[in-house]
């Protein structure tokens, strides 16, 4: 099990190590210039590459930037469009990705849940076909495409919701957001649920059950999504990191202070902000590659075969 | 199965609760919005008017816009002038910053040195080439420490400050943020780079303070400083800005009363003129922002410096008909400009009259002509021995679609007018633009600039041979002569001469078409009917809300 658990480790290692070395060259490779100001001097403009070390041969510099990110800095640790540090910032601005990203994965999983138990129970029926479409639109619709729906009719035509983002109104702000962000959740888990269900209860022991005298609500509970639920949970987990990464044009145009906007804002801003966009990239890696490696690990431990499996190969 | 119900209900009602259609409009909360992020509210780091605008909102400098835009005092009750129009001595008003301590001379010497030290766009202001106080360009340079910058404390409430050369604008120079106080104390005790990154990081004396505000936010909230020296005037409670990026999101915001100040383009003017209700609340502000055509003269351009040739670049400014630009492609009240310097803007302190009001001074070389342009672009043929030229014209593309318009009209102009030349257009990332103008890599780009400072030299420092090195690449000692003589040399002292002499330095300017003047800008805004009293400006602050009412 040891092994298995530093196998994998040394994996997820290797793999962010890949991710910040392509993310580097990349980034340094783009066309544009870190220093967004009109009118700069060639003069003050090499004043600022030799202050930042950028002069200096791109293997060098990612030699240089990987030692500052041992020791805990994003490069200087400060951003090269405004000089304010990184590390607070976008704490701050995941944090709010974070509560909106949560609201959505609750409500998607229940949502989710409920469309995908009525679809199984009414197998082949018009509900299921109904709870089929609705799931499949769901994935087919961007969330951005919905959030501006919801922006029209229910800000716009049907004033309830706050029309931006209000921080001094968080929850009523943060509903249409997070509806239209679970969108994807909901059809995801929705399908999951399904097919789960529909194979448990073409179990032998639910048939078993059946056959015992237990119906409805207590057969479904107790039986079939107690069994069916163990691989939704699966999928739900790297969920929550697209919804914290993949919330950028939702933040940009709602005006949420999240670090999906501060990703495109780093980005497409007047100057590509070399500092945050690998920052971000590197957070929202290690975010996903950790949340991969615990799964990896709880599978090993949930299913020994797993384990040798990956020794046999 | 009944938990995960109940806790599916509770989350519901949760979500729901607090949801409610109240407008945010009324009380004195003014909601308006903005175009893009602001960049920083560290007067040392900011680059934008947005910033500008936020920072003149939350501190006072010296001096202050009125609504007609001359300075007037604001922290400082009033000032001396010595004869030699060389030193300027200021005398405090009693004001407090708002963690109550006293604003003193000492807060305005400490962020003037830090300004020269670490600013890296505006320390120029302080320079030789426009406020000329004492030292400032060796102290920019760090050859000297910042102690020895010509500012200094009689006592706490007196400011002297020493030029080397008599500044005409010098007073109104002082509304701007790059002189404005910052309280040396508080300052010191942050941490290094955190100045002006929260509400806890940022120090007001002005009309507002900062409620919140992350760098980078979408929404910033300000509330009324109640010890601002000037409360009585001040009547917002609130006064929040909401960046949108898409102007249809700002007009359906507009109409849903989420905004009381929405910025739209030149498509929806002629929608909004054409609704009744709508048009009552159309407000066209000119601005100080001039939008030309920079043309490189480099030999290293793209196009072998063919553009190094005074008549191809006068053929070509010749040949654009700037009244159709302004009327069927921009749309949104910006008007045609024939001059160097923007219309509605340096007033002259003595007639009154904007620097730039007569638009037919330099119609001999600026016009719209094709007869005219088609005789320049011949002598360029035969003076290069060239009989077709193919020219890059660069713009960003990411700030909306106007630039885009007047682009492809341009370039449908040109050619037409202009049997022979070709405009190759390249729209790109505003970030890549920049860096292919300071690199010296295109032919034609169209830009824009607005003014720092109410003074024609901010437009005309632009071209000298130091300035254009950036752009242009063109150098006439004449022009050189003039604006040298005009900033730091003889003519500074003298209103009348030197005021003359700019227009001949415009007028070299022009006859060399060293830039093709395209139109100045005007925003168009929609305004709440119940709100009064923004103050609009066409330089350094470009909006204020110390007098506005929202009833």
């Amino acid at each position: 099990m040891t092994k298995y658990i530093a196998k994998r480790l040394i994996m997820s290692l290797l793999t962010l190590f890949a991710i910040i070395f392509v993310l580097f060259i990349l980034i340094r490779i783009m066309p544009g210039n870190p220093f967004p100001v009109e009118r700069m001097s060639a003069e003050m403009i090499l004043q600022k590459r030799l202050e930042l070390g950028l002069d200096k041969p791109i293997l060098v510099q990612f030699a240089d930037y990987m030692s500052m990110l041992m020791g805990g800095s994003f490069g200087n640790g400060t951003s090269l469009y405004n000089g304010a540090p990184i590390k607070p910032i976008m704490l701050k601005c995941l944090e709010n990705s974070f509560k909106i990203g949560v609201l959505s994965i609750l409500f998607g999983t229940l949502v989710g849940l409920i469309i995908g138990i009525t679809a199984a129970l009414h197998r082949g029926k018009f509900l299921d076909g109904l709870c089929t479409i609705v799931s499949i639109l769901g994935v087919c619709i961007p969330s951005y495409v919905f959030m501006i729906f919801l922006q029209y009719f229910f800000s716009y035509k049907i004033p309830l919701f706050p029309y931006f983002f209000d921080p001094s109104r968080f929850l009523s702000s943060a509903v249409m957001p997070a509806m239209s962000l679970s969108l994807f959740a909901i059809s995801t888990v929705a399908r999951f649920t399904r097919n789960e269900m529909v194979e448990v209860m073409n179990s032998d022991y639910v048939k078993l059950a059946e056959a015992k005298g237990l119906y409805g609500l207590q057969l479904i509970r107790r039986h079939v999504l107690r069994n069916a639920l163990i691989p939704i949970v699966t999928v739900i987990a790297p969920l929550v990191v697209d919804l914290l990464t993949g919330a950028m044009v939702i933040e940009k145009i709602y005006g949420i202070n999240g670090v999906g906007k501060l990703m495109v804002d780093a980005i497409a801003g007047q100057g590509v902000d070399y500092n945050y966009v690998l920052a971000l990239g590197i957070v929202f890696s290690a975010l996903y590659i950790g949340i991969m490696l615990v799964l990896d690990i709880l599978y090993g431990i949930i299913d020994p075969r797993i384990r040798l499996a990956a020794k046999d190969g | 199965m009944k938990k995960i119900f109940a806790m599916a209900l509770m989350i519901l009602t949760a979500l729901m609760t607090g949801c409610g259609g109240e407008e945010s409009a009324g009380n004195g909360r003014l909601s308006v919005m903005l175009q893009s992020n602001i960049v920083s509210l560290d007067s040392a780091q900011a680059t934008d008017s947005a910033s500008f605008e936020v920072i003149a909102d939350c501190i006072d400098g010296l001096m202050q816009l009125d609504a007609d835009g001359k300075a007037i005092p604001a922290l400082a009750q009033n000032y001396d002038v010595s004869e030699d129009g060389k030193t300027y001595t200021f005398h405090l008003r009693e004001a407090k910053w708002a963690n109550g301590d006293e604003v003193t001379a000492e807060d305005f010497i400490f962020a003037w040195r830090r300004h020269c030290v670490e600013s890296s766009k505006y320390a120029y202001i302080m320079g030789s080439t426009v406020a000329c106080i004492k030292n400032a360009d060796a102290v920019i340079r760090k050859e000297i420490d910042a102690e020895n910058l010509g500012v200094y404390a009689i006592d706490s409430k007196t400011l002297v400050v020493e030029l080397d050369a008599p500044v005409s604008f010098f007073p109104s120079l002082m509304c701007f943020p790059a002189f404005y106080p910052i309280n040396e104390n508080f300052y010191n005790s942050l941490e290094k780079n955190t100045y002006g990154t929260s509400p806890e990081t940022f120090l007001s004396n002005g009309a507002f303070k900062l409620a919140d505000y992350v760098p980078g936010a979408a929404n910033i909230q300000l509330v009324r400083n109640d010890s601002y020296w000037d409360a009585a005037r001040v009547e917002l409670s609130n006064l929040q800005y909401q960046v949108v990026s898409s102007s249809d999101n700002a007009l359906t915001a507009f109409k849903n009363k989420t905004l009381n100040l929405a910025v739209i383009n030149g498509n929806q003017v002629v929608n909004v003129k054409n609704d009744a209700e709508l048009s009552k609340n159309l407000q066209t502000i000119p601005t100080g922002l001039l939008n030309y055509l920079s043309f490189n003269q480099d030999y290293k351009n793209n196009h072998g410096g063919a553009l190094a040739n005074a008549n191809l670049r006068l053929a070509i400014s010749n040949a654009i008909d700037r009244e159709s630009l302004v009327d069927n492609y921009v749309m949104n009240g910006s008007q045609a400009t024939y001059t160097a310097i923007p219309l509605r803007f340096a007033p002259n302190a003595k007639t009154g009259e904007y620097f730039a009001a007569d638009q037919k001074q330099f119609s001999d070389v600026v016009s719209f002509d094709v007869e005219k342009a088609r005789g320049f672009l011949e002598k360029a043929k035969s003076e290069l021995g060239l009989e077709n030229f193919s020219l890059e014209l660069i713009y960003a593309n990411d700030s909306g679609d106007t630039v885009v318009k007047v682009a492809q009209a341009i370039k449908s102009q040109v050619e037409e007018n202009l049997p022979g030349v070709t405009l190759n257009l390249q729209p790109m990332p505003k970030a890549e633009y920049l860096d292919r103008v300071t690199t010296n890599s295109y032919d034609i780009a169209i830009t824009n600039w607005a003014p720092d400072y109410d003074d024609p030299m901010t437009f005309f420092t632009l071209w000298t041979t130091e300035g254009s090195e950036i752009a242009e690449h063109w150098s006439n000692a004449d022009y050189d002569k003039i604006i040298s003589d005009c900033t730091t040399g003889d003519l500074a002292a003298q209103y009348d001469e030197r005021w003359s002499a700019m227009y001949d330095a415009e007028r070299i300017l022009l006859e060399n078409a060293v830039i093709a003047p395209l139109y100045t800008n005007a925003i168009a805004n929609l305004i709440s009917s119940n709100v009064s009293g923004i103050e609009f400006h066409s330089v350094a602050i470009e909006r204020a809300y110390k007098s506005a009412k929202v009833q």
